[in-house]
């Protein structure tokens, strides 16, 4: 029956796509309120809040693009 | 000759089978896309269509398992494959015709499967490879499209629930645009394989390739172009369904399923697994509602959804079957191929004209 049901590679399956889709959604997430929030501490005038709220939602949009880059290069490396 | 005349009828019949594939799983693709507004539907179809053609060319994982893992090369003739090509297109044009998003893979693979057991028997079959890498993927991967779904929505609302809605909306549009690519691209390089790999079996079937070949680039190129025809010819009817009876979707709940069905279906490529994008994506817009709010999926329709699911392998198996005896029962050579596929064309060409009739007699509103 384990070598019907491929285990390790119907397991690694599961985990990549839990990690990547799960994961890739979170900073993607977290990009989107950095980019509101810095909006809305701009307008109640406190610059270096918005200033860091804007630079986290940077670098988690970064980290998205890389996330859906890396997806790809692994699945055509095979 | 006569083999070669069958090769050429199961090459068409392929490419035309990819066609639909691509007709029938374009709302896959775009219905979350376009029902959230994140894109028109024009420019949503446009580019699935031409990442489904670039996915084509990014692996070949999955067309060696079509090729080599479901049935028995040895004993498979073109016949056999083209029996299940029928098989697999009568009903993808069914569930097309009720509005109902089956798979179009397990239609394909229950076809073929069907073709061979009414030829060769049941030791045609390769149970190891057609329930470890077709029947468990195929159970397995909606359910974690559906979890990963519902994981992500829940984590969106938790991060961005207190923002105001209109540009967490819009953020979640521009998102969209990526997801729904990547989702485009893990259609185009799963489903356009597993035409790849039937052409490939036709081709070992029939002596022209060797044993456990590869696909040829021109059965490559072919294969990308008649998906991604097939795409931009959209499907409008299961646009409707996927798009707004299972659930109202917001643009985070589309943006979740989205990236949960190419997560699932771009990691499953990687393995070789031929699984359903209609059973990983459907999966993925039920967890994306159920993560929201479990009432909020119209748990019905869904329901509906479920049993093309189960009768597909079933119903696709059965008229491939059907479509072996027809073909065989004029003898072995090319006459039985070519006497079905033209009274299939003929069914085709009278249902879509008395459909077009009712269409126009049908009163305005």
């Amino acid at each position: 029956m384990a070598v019907i049901v491929q285990t390790k590679e119907l397991a690694q399956t599961v985990v990549a796509s839990v990690v990547a889709g799960v994961g890739a959604t979170l900073v993607f997430s977290i990009a989107i309120w950095g980019a509101a929030r810095s909006v809305d501490l701009n307008r109640s005038q406190r610059p270096v809040a918005a200033a860091a709220a804007a630079t986290l939602g940077v670098l988690a949009l970064a980290v998205t693009l890389a996330t859906v880059v890396i997806g790809i290069v692994v699945m055509t490396s095979k | 000759m006569s083999s070669d005349i069958v090769l050429v009828i199961v090459v068409g019949t392929a490419l035309a089978f990819d066609f639909t594939n691509g007709f029938h799983d374009t709302a896959n693709v775009v219905a979350t896309t376009i029902s959230t507004r994140a894109a028109r539907p024009q420019v949503a179809i446009g580019v699935a269509s031409l990442l489904n053609f670039l996915g084509a060319f990014i692996s070949i994982s999955v067309a060696a398992t079509v090729a080599n893992d479901v049935v028995n090369a040895d004993v498979i003739t073109p016949t056999i494959v083209f029996a299940g090509l029928i098989g697999a297109i009568a009903w993808n044009l069914v569930t097309w015709w009720l509005g109902l998003p089956s798979s179009s893979s397990h239609a394909l693979i229950g076809g073929v499967v069907g073709s061979a057991v009414a030829a060769a028997g049941i030791d045609a079959v390769l149970a190891e490879g057609l329930v470890g890498k077709v029947l468990i993927p195929a159970v397995v991967a909606p359910v974690v499209a559906f979890l990963v779904a519902g994981l992500s929505i829940g984590i969106v609302y938790r991060i961005v629930g207190r923002q105001r809605p209109g540009p967490v909306t819009r953020g979640f549009r521009y998102g969209q645009v990526v997801s729904g690519g990547l989702l485009a691209l893990a259609h185009g390089t799963n489903d356009a394989q597993k035409t790849m790999g039937v052409i490939t079996l036709a081709l070992i079937a029939n002596g022209t390739l060797g044993p456990n070949s590869d696909p040829p680039l021109w059965v490559i190129v072919s294969a990308a172009t008649a998906i991604a025809l097939g795409t931009y010819s959209g499907g409008w009817r299961i646009i409707r369904t996927t798009g707004t009876r299972i659930i109202k979707m917001d643009s985070a709940q589309g943006f979740s399923a989205q990236g949960a069905g190419a997560a699932v279906i771009l990691a499953s490529t990687h393995f070789g697994f031929p699984l359903s994008t209609t059973h990983v994506i459907n999966g993925g817009v039920m967890g994306a509602g159920a993560g929201k709010r479990v009432s909020a999926v119209r748990w019905g329709v869904a329901g509906n959804i479920m049993v093309a699911w189960l009768l597909t392998l079933p119903a696709a198996a059965a008229i491939g079957a059907a479509a072996y005896g027809l073909s065989t029962v004029v003898g072995s050579g090319a006459l039985g191929p070519v006497l079905v596929s033209l009274l299939f064309i003929s069914v085709l060409v009278v249902a879509f004209a008395r459909r077009n009739d009712q269409g126009a007699s049908a009163p305005a509103g």
